[in-house]
């Protein structure tokens, strides 16, 4: 059981406080709830680059990480398409360092003009070491815009395309800040060894004084129902085929997130799992594959992906991955794999949360979803799901007809 | 727009306290077990290691081999069995062969013990290396290894190792893939006969250690399983290639995999500590020099890291990064730049007090809940050595001086000595 105090101050920052004696150490987490969905069309990457940014210091603290560092703290971030996140851990007895960093910042960032055109060179070999320089490093980036024809999901949180970064000026940068950067719009949470009264009482001392302010709308065009399969094959110089699959799906918040991700642990779940059983061990027809349910706030997938053993058809192989599904769609899946999946889920919850930096995050996120009890009562909804739901939902979702498919070829091979 | 706000906080010393060895008990037929009782949650990890590394092979591939079959068939358990029961307890499991050990952690809720510990004895000691399943995964691991090979990445990688310790050692030796085709049950099921064995297993468990794991233990590896002798004569040696220079040509590559450094001491040695921080304040966190420089100034990079191993044999320095080709040269000039820096101008105080906290605060998260204890105790343990070894780099970390890190970047860092490794 994971208690926690949540406390909101009178500018809108929602603070949540989970005491853990058993570590030396302080979580702090803040999430802005801001990501690459917030952005124009025109000027994708913008949430990505200002992640960058917020280490750049600020007009009264110049250096972030000096001073993080002499507290012995440790710090870091991510941004996908709907937040952005920060973290720290460090020793209990510091904490307050990072509040006096975190609320500085959150305050008002100093948007140099030489920090901006540097950190705009360093996403440009991100992209490069990221994406275009790994093998099949580039699919996810042709999957969106073929599974997402208006959502802003269709571009990567990395941006559309990389000029679109060079011509992010000063002028957009602090508009985004001001529009997303506000106590409002963001979750505080902080784990570890530190009482709740004082985590709020710290967190009204430095966050109190920071004004609200107005936050850019959340109105995004919703994504057309697709009716027929979108195909898109691709040639690149990778030793083996690719098959990358996506189904829309609901929200996060939708009750059919929890059945689908049961139903994707069915399929890939471990060694065991029927995709990896059939296809890899048992018909040798991939050398490794997998499925999962996106967390996305809005309509989300299931993504599917697995390398093609040598000479195989890539029509063959995605017909065989259509027949462990079709089995899942006509045949309920039996009590010990639904107690296996269940079983699982729990195994992988209990062990999360042996983490102080785990909780700090998941009770940002769950707070954000508007339910941050469910840190503790995720696993009473998985354990009433039962196979009819999975079948069920395997009907709904996993159909031809509401699939992106990238065929994702090593050049060289033609077609047969 | 303008607030208060309160003024600086202080900062504290951070202390990371005292280390703790973990106690140890000895199985009926002597095999060691570590117990670190730590954590909240009823769960254990336990960490099967056997001294059945690269470094034992005769073969490329045969001790990452052997490993990766313990879980494709035993005795009294098919593979798919064996995962189908270990899914169903909900347990995780990393097996590992790294160039000194190898072996399994696994992960697993405390009810379910009877049943894991049944299953680790079946993995560790009863594999049957099925001809089938040998097949299906060599094929897979091949893939696997051409896929990697497109990675600059890797192939600075390789050719790094190779290039310090040569290719008459595991430690080097690089993969060709001819090597998958060699491995067969005979050769497998002899490498493990010889080196899965009780007198090169420890076990290490942390978490809430439950009542019955000691007993079970030695149900399952602390009976009927013992030693035959086998003498080893390894014609395995180290030797570091003449050429130091060299650079794969990877056409089409967007960006050129830069890896520099050299063999060096390992954890025993009494300069290893300072060696440690030198690496920190060189390319070992993100305000490093290194950093600072090619990414933080000059935008040339994502990353840019330095690290300091060791081996049981010996150890290694390493600096990495990915630059565009076009910035190739001037990313490695600086590395240079870098490491004379610090060979010839003392280290200013501020930043040596930046490097002392950031590290102590990096040794309380190494000792943190108990699979960070479990991984730091083992880290040691390996070498011979005992937590006391965190003892004294806390101390060196709280007293080195900026002269001895002139004289450690002087000595570890000779530049003639460096290897240069890029492909791209």
């Amino acid at each position: 059981m994971i208690d926690y105090s949540r406390y909101t101050l009178d500018n809108g920052l929602r603070v949540l406080v989970h005491e853990d004696r058993s570590t030396p150490l302080v979580a702090m987490n803040i999430l802005y709830y801001a990501g690459s969905r917030d952005e124009e069309p025109g000027l994708t990457g913008l949430a990505h680059l200002f992640e960058h940014l917020m280490f750049g210091g600020t007009a009264r603290i110049p250096d972030f990480d000096r001073h993080l560092l002499l507290a012995g703290g440790e710090n870091n971030a991510f941004t996908n398409t709907d937040i952005t996140d920060y973290y720290v851990t460090l020793p209990a007895e510091n904490i307050e360092t990072v509040f006096w960093l975190e609320s500085d910042r959150m305050n008002l960032l100093d948007f140099s003009q030489r920090n901006l055109d540097i950190q705009k060179k360093v996403i440009i070999e991100e992209f490069n070491q990221r994406y275009l320089n790994q093998p099949y490093g580039d699919a996810m980036l042709l999957l969106r815009p073929l599974v997402y024809k208006i959502h802003p999901y269709r571009w990567p949180t990395i941006g559309m395309d990389i000029s679109h970064i060079m011509n992010a000026d000063q002028e957009k940068v602090r508009e985004f800040f001001f529009s997303h950067y506000t106590p409002n719009n963001s979750i505080l949470t902080l784990t570890g060894n530190i009482t709740c009264g004082r985590g709020i009482s710290l967190s009204e001392k430095w966050f109190g004084k920071i004004e609200k302010r107005a936050v850019k709308s959340k109105t995004f065009p919703s994504e057309p129902v697709q009716t027929e399969a979108r195909v898109l094959t691709v040639e690149r110089e990778v030793p083996a085929d690719a098959l990358y699959m996506a189904w829309h799906t609901g929200p996060r918040t939708s009750d059919d997130f929890y059945t689908l991700d049961l139903l994707t642990d069915i399929l890939s779940g471990g060694e065991s799992g029927r995709l990896y059983t059939k296809l890899v061990r048992q018909k040798k027809l991939f050398s490794e594959i997998n499925a999962y349910v996106t967390s996305d706030i809005d309509p989300g997938l299931i993504i599917l992906y697995g390398k093609l053993m040598k000479d195989v058809d890539i029509r063959h192989a995605e017909e065989s991955v259509y027949e462990v599904i079709d089995t899942l769609k006509h045949s309920c899946s039996p009590r010990r794999e639904m107690e296996k999946v269940r079983n699982r889920y729990e195994s992988s919850n209990v062990f999360t949360n042996t983490n102080i930096l785990n909780k700090a995050m998941n009770l940002a996120f769950f707070e954000l979803i508007g339910n941050p009890g469910l840190i503790n009562n995720e696993v009473d909804i998985y354990k009433k799901i039962d196979s009819m739901m999975v079948t069920e939902a395997a009907r709904k979702y996993l159909d031809p007809s509401n699939c992106s498919t990238l065929y994702y070829k090593s050049a060289g091979k033609r077609q047969k | 727009m303008s607030i208060v706000f309160p003024p600086k906080p202080p900062v504290l010393p951070v202390d990371p306290g005292r280390t703790q060895q973990p106690a140890m008990v000895k199985l009926n037929n002597g095999i060691p077990v570590y117990m670190i009782e730590a954590g909240t949650e009823d769960v254990m990890r336990i960490d099967f290691t056997f001294d059945a590394g690269q470094a034992q092979e005769y073969l490329p591939l045969l001790a990452s081999t052997t490993n990766t079959m313990l879980t494709e068939g035993s005795l009294h358990y098919s593979s798919s069995e064996l995962n189908k029961i270990l899914d169903f307890h909900g347990a995780f499991y990393n097996l590992y062969a790294e160039k000194d050990r190898a072996g399994f952690t696994i992960f697993f809720i405390n009810r379910y013990i009877e049943k894991i510990l049944e299953l680790a004895g079946e993995i560790a000691i009863q594999p049957l290396f099925h001809e089938a399943e040998l097949k299906a995964l060599m094929k897979k691991r091949l893939q696997l290894y051409l896929v990697n090979r497109e990675k600059v990445n890797n192939l600075a990688m390789e050719h790094f190792f190779e290039s310090i310790f040569g290719n008459h050692h595991p430690y080097g030796r690089q993969i060709v893939p001819e090597d998958f085709e060699n491995m067969n049950p005979p050769l497998l099921k002899d490498f493990h006969a010889a080196n899965y064995t009780p007198g090169k297993l420890a076990i290490i468990i942390s978490g809430k250690i439950h009542m019955r794991t000691l007993d079970l233990l030695n149900r399952h590896f602390g009976e009927n399983f013992a030693s035959d002798v086998y003498i080893e004569e390894s014609l395995n040696f180290l030797k570091e290639s003449k050429n130091r220079r060299n650079h794969i040509k990877k056409p089409g590559a967007v960006q050129t995999a830069v890896r520099i450094g050299c063999p060096t001491i390992n954890k025993c040695h009494p300069d290893y500590p300072g060696l440690k921080i030198l690496n920190v304040i060189l390319g070992g966190y993100f305000n490093s020099r290194l950093m600072k420089n090619i990414r933080e100034d000059k935008g040339l990079t994502y990353g840019v890291h330095s690290m300091v191993s060791s081996l049981i044999l010996s150890g290694f320095n390493i600096i990495s990064t990915e630059v565009s080709k076009k910035s190739t040269q001037k990313a490695v000039d600086e590395i240079y730049f870098e490491i004379e820096r610090l060979q010839n101008e003392p280290v200013e105080k501020e930043e040596l007090e930046i490097v002392r906290n950031y590290m102590l605060g990096e040794m309380v998260r190494m000792f943190d809940g108990p699979f960070a204890l479990a991984e730091s105790f083992r880290s040691v343990w390996e070498f011979g050595l005992d937590t006391s070894y965190y003892d004294r780099l806390i101390k060196k970390i709280r007293t080195i001086t900026p002269d001895e890190i002139t004289t450690l970047a002087g000595t570890y860092y000779n530049i003639e000595n460096l290897h240069e490794i890029k492909a791209g």
